[in-house]
């Protein structure tokens, strides 16, 4: 799956490659307006990281140089403007997503998942792994074909798990996973454990293998 | 405090009253001064008159006495007696008081006298002509009130001009007071002061404009300075996050760099809170965030509510809501969004352990209180950085910001501390 990630910034550029590829995922990267348009003009992607900022010109520009040539590709705009006017306008241009800077890489890895999945099986959007089965647009999750009740922030928790594989994730990116721009404002992010031991519980009953890893000190890991 | 107008007012009255009293006596001698000399004048007339009459008519001696027997006792102004002197005697002038020599007239009044002597048929005669004046204490009286009645006139038109004068003349320096007084430098907006013919006035206007200019674009200055700052941050500071993630991927980490990198996680989310709160505040302070609509307010705060739960419950706070009335607020969704949340926020991260939250409306007011142990800095409380210390999550900007946000609706923000409560009241 091919993504593409406009940013002029060079070394965030190539810790979301670095951090992405390892999900499978084939990066390319455009560093100005320039080359970005280049790009895609000439490729299709699965999905495209695209901040507003650029040398060259605005990253709404390019959203209206794919709405001309009809492409379908997602693209999530990635912006260190935090103006909702540029929220607003951008997901009215066609961006699927939006996600402020900073940002932790599971989070954007997570949103990245969802929306390739969301792209391409627009009928059966279903995640398999193992035993567990999630079903993206009924919102339930089977382990061995047992539904489970899942509260809809474990489920949440699950589908930032299942995006990040043998990935470590921090505390401070589940409590923003969970609780949204709100979790800047703390710095106790206690509650996420409560929210994981519960997850971690309801799928070892349902017969689960234990993928969920406790990393002392940081945070889980979802080892598969 | 006396108003300007009044003091060369009072300064002018003293003085009008001085000169006026001093006008009085020299009135009275002006006056006193014509009258004799007036008198001696009509005097000197009917002397001359009499000695010329005697001449012509050239009576006997013996018919002269019977006449002047009748003369002076029908006409007492003027006597003509017969006198011892040998010789003639200068005319001398007199000034006498008795009682009038008509009969019927028992007041004392003041007569000016000629004393003169004349030769009718070479003989001497002494003649007196005496006329009434007015006394002293009389003409002294007549001036005094009549000065005493200018000056009750000149009195009253100081003050009649005064007022007038005031009215007009300090009508664009009361201009220029009222724009002063209305001015708003956070509004950043100019004052433009209505042109006035008066020099003084114009060069008082054109140094205030030139200050008041000044200062405005020192603090746009100021402002865009904060707000360029916290974005040039905005992008090291992803990179650095982006770095710590990548770290913390590595597999040969050890528990103890890991345990490091935890740590350092904390600073660096205080920062980022406090560069995503700085620039918030520039955006409320640029009059972003325009669009308004029509709100419930117990809706945002049962939304907000929830989305903290996590936050509550991991504290063990109890929340109390009597949100029982309706409030409806008429401003920008995002904002009371912000307002609400950071006043929640507050509320759970000063709150303590198993504390209280309370949140109720009645009338036009929110309060949302949370148990806390010593009363805070009224003062100081609503600037930017004034409670924030090392020690706790928050970023110091929470309550600026909501200060700003009701400064942009005119609403008012109150703190008090009362039964372990710290309770912050907006008014809606």
């Amino acid at each position: 799956m091919k993504i593409l990630i406009v940013e002029d910034e060079k070394e965030l550029v190539e810790d979301i490659a670095k951090y992405l590829s390892g999900e499978n995922y084939l990066c390319e990267v455009a560093t100005t307006y320039e080359q970005a348009a280049e790009k895609i003009w000439v490729y299709d992607y699965d999905c495209i990281l695209l901040d507003l900022m650029l040398p060259g010109g605005s990253g709404l520009q390019l959203l209206e140089l794919l709405k001309k040539q009809n492409k379908q590709d997602g693209v999530i705009i990635i912006s260190a403007q935090n103006s909702v006017e540029d929220k607003v306008k951008g997901l009215q241009m066609g961006a699927d997503d939006y996600l402020e800077k900073p940002f932790h890489h599971s989070e954007l890895a997570a949103r990245v998942h969802s929306l390739i999945r969301r792209k391409q099986f627009n009928s059966s959007n279903i995640i398999q792994q193992n035993e567990i089965m999630i079903d993206l647009l009924g919102k339930n999750v089977k382990v061995n074909d047992v539904e489970l009740s899942l509260t809809k922030k474990e489920f949440e928790l699950l589908l930032l798990f299942t995006g990040n594989k043998n990935r470590v994730i921090s505390k401070a990116a589940i409590a923003e996973h969970i609780s949204g721009d709100i979790a800047d404002m703390f710095d106790n992010y206690d509650f996420v454990y409560a929210h994981v031991k519960n997850l971690k519980k309801k799928l070892a009953e349902a017969g689960c293998d234990n993928y969920l890893k406790t990393i002392y000190g940081t945070g889980y890991k979802w080892e598969i | 405090m006396s108003k300007l107008l009044n003091k060369p007012f009072k300064a002018f009255t003293i003085y009008a009253l001085i000169i006026l009293a001093c006008s009085i006596p020299v009135y009275y001698w002006v006056v006193d001064f014509i009258w004799m000399n007036e008198l001696d004048e009509h005097n000197q007339i009917i002397k001359e008159g009499i000695e010329n009459s005697f001449k012509k008519s050239q009576i006997e001696e013996t018919e002269l006495n019977s006449i002047l027997k009748n003369w002076n006792k029908l006409q007492p102004g003027s006597t003509l007696t017969p006198s011892n002197l040998s010789a003639t005697k200068a005319d001398s002038t007199y000034t006498v008081e008795h009682i009038s020599a008509y009969p019927g007239d028992e007041t004392i009044d003041r007569f000016r006298g000629l004393s003169s002597y004349i030769s009718i048929n070479g003989k001497l005669y002494h003649l007196q002509v005496e006329t009434n004046v007015e006394e002293t204490a009389e003409t002294m009286l007549a001036i005094t009130v009549v000065t005493l009645l200018f000056f009750v006139l000149l009195v009253i038109g100081f003050i009649v001009l005064n007022k007038q004068i005031a009215k007009k003349i300090w009508q664009p320096f009361r201009n220029t007071l009222e724009k002063l007084k209305s001015f708003d430098l956070t509004a950043r907006q100019t004052v433009l002061f209505d042109k006035t013919d008066i020099e003084e006035f114009e060069e008082l206007n054109q140094s205030l404009q030139k200050l008041i200019d000044k200062n405005i674009s020192v603090y746009t200055q100021q402002k865009t300075f904060i707000e360029n700052a916290s974005h040039e941050l905005q992008t090291p500071l992803a990179v650095l996050k982006s770095k710590m993630n990548l770290l913390l991927q590595n597999k040969d980490i050890t528990s103890e760099q890991s345990e490091i990198l935890s740590a350092v996680e904390l600073p660096v989310a205080r920062i980022t809170r406090i560069n995503k709160n700085l620039l918030l505040l520039a955006k409320i302070e640029n009059s972003q965030f325009a669009e308004v609509e029509n709100i419930e307010l117990t809706e945002v705060v049962n939304e907000t509510n929830e989305l903290l739960n996590d936050y509550i419950t991991a504290k063990q706070i109890t929340v109390v809501k009597s949100l029982s009335q309706k409030l409806s607020v008429v401003c920008n969704k995002t904002l009371l969004e912000i307002l609400i949340n950071n006043l929640l926020i507050n509320a759970i991260v000063h709150n303590t352990r198993e504390g209280v939250i309370q949140v109720e409306f009645s009338g036009r007011t929110l309060t949302v209180s949370n148990t806390g142990k010593t009363a805070l800095n009224n003062e100081k409380l609503f600037e930017r950085f004034a409670v924030s210390s090392s020690q706790t999550a928050s970023s110091g900007l929470g309550l600026a910001i909501i200060k700003e946000i009701c400064n942009r609706y005119g609403w008012q923000i109150q703190y008090a501390f009362q039964n372990n409560l710290h309770s912050f009241t907006v008014t809606f």
